[in-house]
């Protein structure tokens, strides 16, 4: 009986454009295009600030200074830049704020002789703040120059370079890569799991209670001779089938949007991602989703019997959404990890699982903990759903 | 057979529901010691003014609701204790009932009968028989959403009807529906009745209860103020029609 109402609710479920949306469309879709406009807006920014032609005031009583020169001989491909040669700062600042020269630099007229006398010149570097990428290019172009005096001094005063660095220091990684990655990006995969798994509930469960009561169609249902924790079970059945559907498409989404399209361009990549991609990583997820799943259903249950219209259902759960999300966000702070502890806390128990799990780290014992503690939480709100069906001021409206 | 003896309904006020009500009382009586009998083959009507008890008294026998007191049995078995045997037996249709819009009629059918229990030789002959008595084949595949309420009432019938139900309540079943439609219902209530089962309807409308009724009672504030055969009812009659007669029997109890 229970497959029978599981199989009816799915199929109602299916043709409802809105969890289809919900399941499926919006999850498989949004870290591709998320992933796709953040890498192409920034390129194209970081592409048009490198095409920019920099109008650069110098500002000097001597044309023919070595900071000019050595200005000068930049090549182009480290940024376009023109030369504007001033004898005064007179107007600069009023041009800068118009835009017309985003840089000047004022060099004194003792450059020359204090860089061969081996001591500091001080230059300034008029700019504008708010033109972010500004600063850094004149800051890199400096420091080009800086390089070049500093070689000759060392010449001059026939030192080693080596002087400059007393160590050398190799790093050596012993961290695999897909650890590093499992650290990095292993609180973000079950942030996402929780974000589309309670969205991928949340739709069904509205509509499976308060769109039954709203389309006047439970009180019929309340007819048949089939036990009321039948029923309940059937449609949670639906309701986490469609969050772990949903979270599995976010999944699906956002490694084909890595690998297949190649929208991240970070070297091996690929290789990672079918590291962490096995068989027994995915049979894993899923078995650590399901009590998840469970779980939202039967805190959305209550919610969605309690409330009288699909409106209504929608603003009680969209705090509870909240209220998820920051267990998920606790996972994603680098330094707390899986222990005997937190193993203890449902939801931040699953999130730091799913973590050391892509790290390949996990500690079966303490995986088993977590699991037994959520499946108990998840088993509770079930209780606490068929309590809250079973009232009949709940029911009819 | 449909055997109802003292019962009685009382429902919890929340805090702001007695705000509204004004009132300091926790609870609302709908149901106060209600007693009936209703017969096989014979059509019994519950009658009664907006707010009276009518559709409580109905969802009670449905098994929606349990009564706070008394006992409610379909056929010997009793709805609180026997519950799902019970339901069995019963076919429940009100005049707002709602249908899975997104689903075909024959899904909904099948849904139905499946919950019911019906066998597969079972379900589909007395599918076709109402298929054709309703005439539903044009319309058997299309989906709820797209059918018109004179359809969507058809397949409420059908679906109500799947089981064979030997107990039918009817609660309002004509409410806002055109006549063409209603004359469906009404001619459903009449066919049961052939059909030696027991039938149970609300309505307030008197032209479908002289059309159809055997026995009635009236309820009013919760409380049965009248219980007779409708031939009793039509004899002893102090007015000149029956609106005016059910008119002056509410007054004569407020």
């Amino acid at each position: 009986m229970i497959f029978t109402i599981f199989k009816k609710e799915l199929k109602d479920t299916l043709r409802d454009r809105r969890t289809i949306i919900a399941m499926i469309v919006v999850p498989v879709l949004v870290f591709p295009i998320l992933l796709g406009l953040s890498t192409s807006v920034s390129k194209y920014f970081a592409d048009k600030q490198k095409e920019e032609v920099l109008k650069i005031a110098v500002v000097s009583d001597v044309t023919e200074n070595q900071f000019t020169q050595r200005l000068s001989a930049i090549p182009d491909s480290l940024g376009p830049k023109e030369l504007i040669f001033r004898g005064d700062t007179i107007g600069l600042k009023k041009e800068i704020s118009l835009d017309s020269i985003q840089l000047a630099i004022v060099i004194p007229s003792s450059f020359d002789q204090e860089q061969a006398a081996n001591q500091q010149s001080v230059i300034q570097v008029y700019h504008k703040g708010v033109n972010l990428g500004n600063k850094d290019r004149v800051k890199g172009y400096i420091s080009l120059i800086e390089d070049t005096f500093l070689e000759e001094r060392f010449q001059r005063l026939n030192l080693e370079t080596q002087l400059l660095e007393p160590i050398s220091e190799v790093y050596i990684d012993i961290s695999s890569e897909k650890e590093v990655i499992g650290k990095v990006a292993g609180g973000f995969l079950p942030y996402l799991f929780i974000i589309f798994g309670f969205i991928g509930c949340m739709y069904p469960a509205i509509d499976l209670f308060t769109g039954e009561k709203e389309r006047k169609t439970l009180e019929t249902l309340l007819t048949t001779p089939v036990p009321r924790w039948k029923i309940l079970i059937g449609k949670m059945m639906v309701i986490s089938l469609s969050g772990i559907a949903a979270a599995v498409f976010a999944l699906v989404g956002m490694f084909a949007g890595l690998r297949l399209f190649n929208i991240v361009d970070i070297p091996g990549l690929s290789a990672v991602i079918d590291g962490i991609l096995t068989p027994s990583f995915i049979l894993g997820l899923l078995v650590l989703l399901l009590p998840l799943t469970i779980f939202f259903a039967g805190i959305m249950i209550p919610a969605t019997i309690y409330a009288k219209s699909f409106k209504e259902a929608q603003s009680v759960l969209t705090p509870v959404n909240f209220i998820i999300l920051l267990p998920a966000v606790v996972g994603m702070l680098p330094n707390i990890e899986l222990d005997y502890t937190t193993a203890l806390i449902p939801i931040v128990n699953i999130v730091l699982a799913t973590k050391e799990m892509v790290a390949g780290t996990i500690d079966p014992i303490l995986l088993i903990i977590s699991y037994v503690v959520m499946v108990t939480v998840a088993a509770l709100s079930v209780l606490f759903s068929y309590k809250r069906f079973g009232k009949e001021s709940n029911i009819i409206s | 057979m449909i055997q109802v003896e003292n019962i009685r309904k009382e429902f919890e006020l929340t805090k702001k529901q007695q705000k509204e009500n004004n009132t300091t009382d926790k609870v609302a009586l709908a149901v106060d010691d209600v007693g009936f009998e209703c017969q096989p083959g014979r059509i019994f009507s519950l009658l009664g003014p907006n707010g009276a008890g009518k559709t409580t008294t109905l969802r009670m026998l449905a098994g929606i609701l349990k009564p706070t007191q008394g006992s409610i049995k379909i056929n010997g078995l009793d709805i609180q204790k026997q519950a799902n045997e019970a339901k069995k037996d019963i076919g429940f249709l009100t005049g707002s009932t709602g249908l899975y819009e997104r689903l075909t009629a024959n899904e909904i059918i099948e849904y139905f009968a499946k919950l019911y229990g019906v066998g597969k030789e079972d379900f589909e002959k007395r599918k076709e028989n109402l298929y054709s008595l309703l005439g539903m084949h044009d319309f058997q595949d299309k989906r709820i959403g797209r059918l018109s309420t004179g359809m969507k009432q058809k397949v409420s019938i059908a679906r109500t009807m799947i089981h064979d139900p030997k107990v039918v309540i009817f609660d309002e079943p004509t409410s806002g529906l055109d006549v063409i439609t209603a004359e469906n219902i009404i001619k459903l209530i009449s066919d049961c009745k052939t059909q030696g089962k027991t039938v149970i309807f609300s309505s307030h409308i008197m032209s479908e209860v002289d059309l159809l009724c055997d026995d009635l009672a009236i309820i009013h504030k919760g409380k049965i103020v009248h219980r007779s055969t409708m031939q009793e009812f039509r004899e002893n009659m102090q007015t000149n029609s029956l609106t005016a007669e059910f008119i002056r029997i509410i007054n004569a109890n407020n």
